[in-house]
């Protein structure tokens, strides 16, 4: 294992959090009050900006957390396991965003909250998964044995993306197919477009600061003396 | 719905986004609250 090295940038994830929330003021005022209506869907459609932007970025966030996993347990480098471990979190609550957002849509254009539908049941179930690789990494105290098993358990779980992204080819969907700049107005595309960023940013300033917690943490527990030589010190 | 055609809608889209901005900011806040707690002296 190797050590953690120390923040070069320590202001990027500031700047990606000040550049994320004014993309998302400029994308949110557009489609909110600029973009018309959709034809059939009308106001509810304006949902759109903030759900779709969040759906890319939730997985980017997961194939970051699979490629962080990975590169663990390929490299042995301790810094990976903190990045896999941030984007475990910001992408578990960038796929609690997306079934609120989700179901908020689903009631009025469906008639329901919840659909057991294959893509919102892939979604939910790599949401679970992840909730519950990240109660797995809280139960084990050996740092090394912990970033073995959350990268392992990560990629098991990473496994069900695929399975979201073309769920709703491979099997009769409610949900509709992925949308393209082609099949969306282009009076549409503005907004949507920064408020992808937005969330893109805010996403990339989260994880780094949520590795910055992991990598001082282990930085910590990796200093720390074993238990047995502390007993004899004390 | 009338006609095919959704109405009403604006109460759902301010319910999207306040749902939105409220996790943002709360999990903005823990991030915040973790790193001051955590910071080296």
């Amino acid at each position: 294992m190797k050590a953690i090295p120390n923040h070069r940038y320590p202001r990027m994830p500031y700047l990606f959090l000040i550049a994320g929330l004014l993309c998302l003021l400029a994308g949110s005022y557009l489609g909110l009050f600029v973009a018309p209506p959709e034809h059939y869907m009308g106001d509810v459609q304006r949902i759109m900006y903030v759900h779709v932007p969040t759906a890319w970025n939730w997985m980017l966030a997961v194939i970051f957390a699979f490629l962080s996993a990975v590169a663990y347990l390929f490299t042995g480098n301790i810094k990976w396991d903190a990045r896999a471990e941030a984007a475990l979190e910001v992408s578990s609550l960038l796929a609690l965003m997306l079934c609120c957002q989700g179901s908020i849509w689903a009631k009025p254009t469906w008639g329901v909250w919840w659909d057991w539908d294959p893509r919102l049941t892939s979604v939910a179930v790599l949401l679970f998964a992840f909730l519950g690789v990240i109660a797995l990494r809280n139960a084990v105290d050996d740092p090394v044995k912990r970033a073995t098993w959350g990268a392992v358990t990560t990629i098991i779980a990473s496994v069900d993306l695929p399975i979201v992204y073309f769920s709703v080819k491979w099997w009769n969907s409610l949900h509709q197919l992925q949308s393209s700049p082609a099949t969306v107005s282009k009076s549409f595309h503005l907004p949507l477009r920064l408020n992808a960023f937005a969330i893109l940013f805010l996403m990339t300033g989260f994880i780094m600061l949520r590795a910055r917690i992991a990598s001082r943490r282990l930085a910590h527990e990796l200093t720390e003396p074993p238990i047995e030589v502390a007993g004899e010190l004390a | 719905m009338s006609g095919g055609y959704i109405t009403n809608g604006w109460p759902w889209v301010w319910a999207a986004y306040g749902v939105t901005a409220f996790l943002l900011t709360t999990y903005a806040v823990s991030l915040f609250v973790r790193l001051k707690k955590d910071r080296p002296e």
